[in-house]
């Protein structure tokens, strides 16, 4: 390449060359660089991308719906729209934010200064579960930043009526109080995912393989007969507001299958719209409270005195003119009876006879008869916060224990036990399983606790307590055998001790007499107006939710217009326990 | 009649870029680089039109139409005899200065994101520094040639272009535009070397150039954090690391074939200045490896092609032709080198697109200027057309070759 006239060309031709050398090293570097980045750490780098791209979204398994025994709704799922929006990107565009802010309701500079808090953040809700049509409304709008996500939100179409028996979810649809809690895992969706790209601003562009389908809950059937839930909460509601009482509970049971057709407790709240709810109205008192049952065991007692055979239908137990001393009890009557026979027992409700019995059969033994009957252990439905009540081991009962327990005080029940107690009369002596669910395979058979003579001639003396000499003449309902048990407790004062002026009136019964079909219980809490008699304040109740219950369930009457009741135009004495 | 005759003769006059005539291998790479480019700028800014305009293919309509008006420009450039320009060297200075100084006109000159970089046309806005980056180039090759033998001997000699070229660089210190600095610097050391000048001459320059620098560098301390920001971005990824990771995870993303063209996530507003500034890192998600080693492959081909024919111009003692040739195939390659480095993380972040790829109508028409001029260089050295002397035309186009 030597060439004559290079002193005067000047440059050398390796300066070219070398030039060139450099560049083609540096594309060698970047191409190394390539390989690194695109091959070698390029695990790294897709997994910092996936950070930032890759998203998992919910997809919300439906919940399942709570239906009546007739697939009537008491608790269901509605699609609805959560609007939310990326707090950065709308307020770049802040002449969106006034028309946002308006159809959400909200005052604009409250909603700007929100998003001005949460600047950084890149979720954040405008508004939960509006109805889909107000939900396109804001989209329409083409806010940048802001989104729908699909939620569903439960509705309760029963309302108050059988609040605390359904419960509610929060507004993540997850079971918080009464059966939306206690059959959570049947009703709940499992919530399917997908995994997605997203762009900055969250829109999804992309769809990755893994899907799992959200699975739907199941819908599951109660026991509840609806109809009849509304006139139980219905008569429950007015009865408390006549008697001004403190609250109350009504209790529908078929005695046969166990079933519970109604329950209501008031006060009581919407669930559709829980702002000013408390805990007296979120408590389902049927199962959560318990009280002492007083005189309402009575029939119970001189079932186990029969079913002991130490007293049978001739057995008379004298009632010491009323007064009847045990160690430091005394045991009163509300009148002298003169010596009582078992139905004149229930008939006067004596406090005296009742003690007697329950002493003659001792205390294990009427220990163990009030648990073979579910006192001191729960009815097992399974409800949240359902309570087993107080029965306490005999041992620590005494003469004086015994006593009192024999005519229903320290003990306590639920109105849920006290009810399946009345079951086992009802039922000729087995006593069924409680259940708030229409499932009979999982309802195992009921258990023999009464012989069905026995069962049947309890039930024989209890009507004589809705006869006029009885104490609750206006539990009767027309053309119906009715037999029940009235009964009244006084309340247990915070300072110990009874409280005189603080009472539970309280009457169980079932219709027809000689093959109850119906199981109904009335307790009202301390009533207000005086009179406090359970044949007073909770008979009435009995009679009217009865009587509903019938109709709608379309029982025959069997004894037409025959019943003594017809003519007792005005009444002989007070109703009392 | 007479426009028909006259438009004939024009026709007769007009020089076809025909393989004969030019390097076949310059034409293709170069075609192929815009074609591409072309098509990644349509991926690439999809969404920040959509989220801009509305118009998903706005910036790809604007893009085109400019790729046009450039064929046309390249194609009037053309026909201008190499030493048309080397004769107005002076008037190309005057030219650059002027531009480099309008920018800063106020009602003229207009600025966007912070830098007064730009001219107001109206429907466009036209970048001052590269048609002066242009003109700067031209000039210093003329300049060279003339004193050449002053330059190889005299310190001086070297000096004096200097000192325009200074005050060019200046002028764009103020807009600021760093990025265009660098690549006139660099540019014109390379021109001064290869035309002759001493190495210790152009070590003293070399480091004033960088000195002053350093200087710029380090005279704020925010300057000098971005700057150094990129030796680990991720360190604070969502702030001084931000743009660098984005670019970095969509390189990394793209694998040995790419997730597909139009593919691309990170363009969805993840990555900024996805059609600018880094369109090499949605070319590199969307074609993987494969992509990135076959762009710097045509990179390659194009600085090949392009000091071949600076090194034919100078056997055939077409000197200013060579220097000029040099001078921009040295500023496409750095220029696009230096983009890509900074795309994958090797250098500081840096205003640079990449040159024929990256969306933008000035650099693009430049650029098409830069093609037309070399190979109207390449085909002056070949006698395929006239050039400035009158030259035997050669028997074969192979001819050229010393």
């Amino acid at each position: 390449m030597a060439r004559g006239n290079q002193v005067i060309r000047g440059p050398e031709s390796w300066r070219p060359r070398l030039v060139l050398g450099c560049f083609m090293l540096f594309a060698v570097v970047l191409g190394i660089r390539a390989i690194d980045l695109q091959v070698l750490s390029q695990a790294f780098l897709a997994g910092e991308g996936a950070k930032r791209h890759v998203r998992t979204l919910d997809v919300p398994g439906g919940r399942g719906a709570i239906l009546d025994r007739r697939g009537e709704p008491l608790a269901l799922s509605a699609p609805v729209e959560s609007v939310w929006a990326v707090p950065g990107e709308l307020l770049k565009h802040s002449d969106q934010i006034t028309p946002l802010a308006q159809l959400l309701g909200q005052a604009s500079s409250s909603l700007k200064s929100e998003l001005q808090e949460r600047n950084g953040r890149s979720f954040m809700y405008l508004r939960r579960q509006l109805a889909p049509a107000d939900a396109r409304r804001v989209m329409a709008l083409d806010a940048p930043g802001v989104f729908l996500q699909r939620e569903y939100r439960r509705y309760y179409p029963a309302a108050e009526a059988a609040a605390q028996l359904v419960g509610f979810t929060d507004i993540d649809t997850q079971g918080q109080e009464g059966l939306e809690l206690a059959l959570e895992p049947l009703l709940h969706g499992e919530a399917g995912s997908r995994r997605v790209i997203k762009d900055r601003v969250g829109r999804v562009v992309e769809d990755l393989a893994e899907f799992q389908p959200p699975q739907a809950g199941q819908d599951v059937r109660l026991s509840i007969d609806l109809r009849l839930q509304y006139v139980a909460y219905r008569e429950l509601k007015r009865a408390v507001a006549e008697e001004q009482a403190k609250s109350g509970v009504v209790v529908v049971a078929d005695p046969r299958s166990g079933e519970v057709l109604a329950m209501a407790s008031y006060p009581s709240y919407n669930p559709n719209r829980r702002e000013a709810v408390n805990s007296e109205g979120l408590r389902n008192r049927a199962m959560v409270d318990t009280f002492e049952p007083g005189s309402t065991v009575k029939p119970l007692v001189v079932a186990l005195g029969l079913q002991s055979g130490l007293f049978n239908a001739n057995s008379v137990i004298a009632t010491d003119g009323g007064r009847f001393r045990v160690g430091r009890l005394l045991v009163r009557d509300f009148r002298d009876y003169g010596p009582v026979d078992m139905r004149k027992l229930l008939m006067k409700s004596s406090n005296v006879g009742a003690a007697k019995i329950g002493l003659t059969l001792g205390a294990e033994e009427l220990w163990k008869g009030y648990q073979s009957l579910g006192f001191g252990s729960m009815a097992g439905v399974g409800f949240p916060g359902e309570s087993e009540g107080v029965l306490h081991h005999f041992r620590h009962w005494g003469q004086i224990g015994t006593a009192t327990a024999s005519y229903g005080y320290s003990l306590s029940v639920s109105a849920l036990q006290l009810t399946r107690a009345y079951c086992a009369l009802a039922n000729d002596g087995v006593l069924p399983n409680m259940t708030l669910l229409r499932d009979y395979a999982n309802n195992k058979p009921g258990k023999r606790v009464l012989s069905a003579r026995v069962a049947r001639q309890v039930r024989e003396y209890m009507e004589s307590v809705v006869t006029p000499e009885g104490t609750a003449r206006r539990a009767a309902i027309e053309g119906y055998r009715v037999a029940g048990k009235t009964g009244t407790a006084r309340k247990v004062a915070k300072t110990g001790g009874y409280d005189h002026s603080a009472h539970q009136g309280l009457f169980i019964g079932m219709v027809p007499a000689d093959r109850p079909e119906l199981v109904v219980m009335v307790m009202i809490d301390e009533p207000g107006r005086g009179q406090y008699y359970g044949g007073a304040v909770a008979a009435p109740v009995f009679s009217r939710v009865m009587q509903g219950s019938l109709r709608t369930l379309q029982i025959p009457p069997q004894a037409p217009f025959d019943s003594p009741l017809t003519t007792a135009g005005q009444h002989g004495r007070e109703s009392r326990s | 009649m007479f426009g028909l005759i006259k438009l004939r003769e024009w026709r007769e006059r007009l020089i076809l870029p025909t393989p004969d005539r030019v390097d076949p291998m310059l034409l293709t790479v170069a075609a192929l680089i815009l074609f591409w480019g072309l098509i990644m700028v349509a991926s690439a800014s999809v969404a920040v039109a959509e989220r801009h305009t509305g118009m998903p293919f706005h910036y790809f309509y604007r893009q085109l139409v400019f790729a046009l008006f450039g064929l046309g420009v390249a194609f009037v450039v053309f026909q201008v005899p190499i030493k048309t320009w080397e004769d107005s060297g002076f008037s190309l200075l005057v030219f650059a200065m002027l531009m480099l100084l309008i920018v800063f006109i106020p009602g003229i000159g207009r600025e966007v994101n912070g830098a007064q970089r730009w001219i107001d046309l109206g429907p466009v806005n036209l970048q001052a520094s590269e048609p002066a980056r242009f003109c700067l180039v031209m000039y210093l090759a003329s300049y060279v040639v003339r004193r050449r033998v002053e330059l190889s001997l005299d310190f001086k000699g070297m000096v004096k272009p200097m000192i325009p070229l200074s005050l060019a660089c200046a002028l764009m210190l103020l807009e600021p535009d760093y990025g265009a600095v660098v690549i006139l610097m660099a540019v014109s050391l390379m021109i001064l070397f290869l035309a002759g000048a001493r190495i210790l001459h152009l070590s003293v320059l070399f480091g004033v150039a960088c000195s002053g620098l350093v200087y710029l560098a380090l005279s704020s301390p925010y300057r000098l954090r971005r700057l150094v920001s990129f030796t680990n971005p991720w360190e604070d990824p969502y702030d001084s690391g931000f743009q660098l990771s984005q670019a970095l995870i969509a390189i990394g993303r793209g694998e040995w074939f790419g997730v597909g063209l139009g593919n691309s996530v990170q363009k969805l507003l993840y990555l900024p200045e996805t059609h600018t500034d880094f369109v090499y890192a949605v070319l590199a998600e969307e074609t993987g490896l494969f992509g990135s080693l076959l762009l710097i492959g045509l990179f390659v081909l194009l600085m090949w092609r392009g000091f071949d024919i600076a090194g034919r111009a100078l056997v055939r003692e077409q000197y200013f032709g060579a220097y000029v040739c040099y001078g921009f195939t040295a500023w496409i390659g750095l220029q696009a080198f230096v983009n890509l480095a900074v795309n994958m993380g090797l250098l500081p972040t840096k205003g640079l697109t990449l040159p024929l790829m990256s969306y933008g109508g000035s650099s693009l028409v430049v650029m098409f200027m830069v093609l037309a001029v070399m190979l109207r260089i390449d085909a002056e050295s070949r006698g395929a057309v006239a050039d400035s002397k009158p030259v035997e035309r050669p028997h074969l186009p192979q001819g050229a070759r010393a």
